[in-house]
């Protein structure tokens, strides 16, 4: 069952929420050898909230907008009772987390069931889930193949089926290549709008939170279910709730939507422009838009990235970096390294930066490109290629995220099925302006209720 | 830079900040270092007038507001 299907036959009784429960822990259970995408299981947690949602429907009470739905996070939100691995062998030694972080808190006070953490790219440093101390998450589509990073075990879980919903970090792209490599529905939210209170961090000035699904109304309940202010996370900048799923059905009509071409086509296989392109006609989008600066905000990522991402473990560095993921540690050093000139270049741009992005949507509402270059690569591929270009694999999957993130924009990516990919899929993002993520989700339903786009 | 400067860059800012590489770990750095430097070169190529501030700008406290139980000024 899709999520709104879950939510209607729990508040109707047509079946209970431990039901729901035990149905998705069979699933874990059933599939996660191969799949591999938990690192922890809190199944007596989601029985126990299960059964406090059946109680409260035997009382008659009005149950909450995610009543009795099944849910995993990736292992950097603390859950309480459980340590925040963040996906590293290092942070086995601390204590379990005192309570959960805020996110989750909002989902269990919406009525979700958390079931445990799932795998990552260590400190998620990565685009790939090749986690060396607890193994890859393979993909369910192709299980020789990539989840996706770094919240690829939320992909593969909602891919697989186990859960309708993960939650996922995405700083450069963690949220939207996992959900275009497992062909499931991702939202990057404003940066900002969701607090990352009780979350591992990453990088402070780029990181956000946000949900993976099954479906578009999955995602719009869930991202409605998490919003509000939090004075106590500085980079929280939201100062009220508002909803996107009472939109969600107004349809693109009255909206401007554009492609976007040059550097988001030259970056891009010819599977990922199809794909696009496929999406933006659907959506009545006709002119080819430039974004502003793309290859010059990706570079000042990449290096707000690598100095933020080497700052914050230079102790861990200094004394045992042998306890790092192999696939990372020399990236992070290479950043704790940068001189300081680069990484405060890359802070100036930013701002003028995000002034031409904002500029672009006076013109446009929702703009349209490939979420990855490519579809899934073969786990421990060290090149994709790109149009007959070699690029690394692993930086280069987020070729095409890691502009709009750095604008701070809100993202869905869409999860569409390439002619010719052997069946995987590979997603679209659905761009809109700061603080505008009804608009996106409001042309992720079209697609979706078009068949275009689907999990 | 070339590769040797690099790789010479590496080994003294990891003595600086004190992490310990051996031959193997800086030459591995220095091939990150090197791409991200590539980077930078192009984020210099683009000018920034010296009014473009950082992105965020520190705040030593919310601004108070009159009416809000601010009224001291």
């Amino acid at each position: 069952m899709k999520t709104i299907e879950i939510i209607h036959a729990v508040v109707t009784g047509q079946v209970s929420a431990r039901e729901v429960c035990d149905a998705a822990i069979a699933r874990i259970e059933s599939s996660d050898r191969e799949i591999n995408a938990f690192t922890g299981r809190t199944f007596a947690r989601a029985r126990a909230e299960a059964d406090a949602i059946d109680t409260r429907r035997a009382r008659g009470e009005v149950l909450p907008a995610l009543a009795g739905v099944p849910y995993a996070v990736k292992n950097l939100f603390d859950i309480e009772g459980v340590t925040t691995l963040a996906g590293s062998k290092i942070n086995r030694e601390l204590p379990p987390a005192r309570e959960d972080a805020v996110l989750v808190q909002k989902m269990k006070d919406a009525g979700a069931l958390l079931v445990g953490a799932l795998n990552m790219d260590e400190y998620a440093y990565g685009f790939t889930t090749e986690n060396s101390h607890d193994g890859p998450t393979r993909n369910p589509r192709d299980p020789r193949r990539t989840a996706g990073g770094s919240s690829g075990g939320s992909g593969a879980a909602v891919a697989a089926k186990q859960v309708p919903i993960a939650l996922g970090s995405d700083t450069n792209g963690s949220i939207r290549v996992p959900s275009s490599l497992c062909g499931v529905w991702g939202l990057k939210p404003t940066f900002g709008r969701l607090s990352r209170r009780g979350s591992y961090p990453f990088v402070h000035s780029i990181d956000h939170l946000g949900p993976l699904a099954d479906s578009v109304e999955a995602l719009a309940l869930s991202y409605d279910a998490m919003q509000g202010p939090d004075s106590l996370d500085p980079g929280c900048h939201a100062l009220e709730v508002q909803l996107a799923a009472p939109s969600l059905d107004d349809g693109v009509s009255r909206l401007r939507v554009g492609m976007l071409g040059g550097y988001f086509a030259r970056n891009a296989a010819p599977a990922a422009r199809a794909v696009a392109k496929h999406a933006a006609q659907a959506l009545g989008a006709s002119d080819e838009v430039e974004w502003p600066d793309a290859e010059l905000g990706r570079a000042a990522a990449f290096i707000v990235t690598a100095s933020e991402g080497g700052a914050l473990h230079l102790d861990d560095l200094r004394r045992r970096a042998y306890d790092f993921e192999p696939l990372s540690v020399d990236r992070f050093i290479a950043g704790a390294l940068q001189p300081a000139v680069w990484y405060l270049r890359a802070q100036r741009f930013r701002r003028a930066y995000r002034d031409k992005v904002n500029a672009l949507f006076a013109k446009w509402d929702v703009l349209v490109a490939p979420a990855t270059p490519v579809t899934a690569p073969e786990i421990g591929a060290e090149w994709i290629d790109i149009d007959g270009v070699r690029h690394p694999c692993r930086p280069s999957l987020g070729l095409l995220t890691q502009p709009v993130s750095f604008a701070g924009c809100p993202v869905v990516a869409a999860p569409l099925w390439p002619e010719g990919a052997d069946g995987l899929p590979l997603g679209v993002q659905l761009i809109s302006a700061p603080w505008r993520e009804d608009l996106a989700l409001r042309a992720a339903m079209v697609l979706q209720r078009a068949g275009i786009a689907h999990a | 830079m070339d590769e040797e400067r690099v790789l010479a860059y590496v080994n003294a800012a990891a003595e600086a900040v004190g992490v310990p590489l051996d031959d193997a770990a800086a030459r591995r750095v220095a091939v990150h270092l090197a791409r991200t430097a590539g980077m930078a070169a192009l984020l210099e190529s683009m000018p920034l007038a010296e009014s473009e501030e950082l992105a965020e700008i520190y705040c030593p406290a919310p601004f108070p507001m009159r009416g809000n139980g601010d009224d001291w000024l």
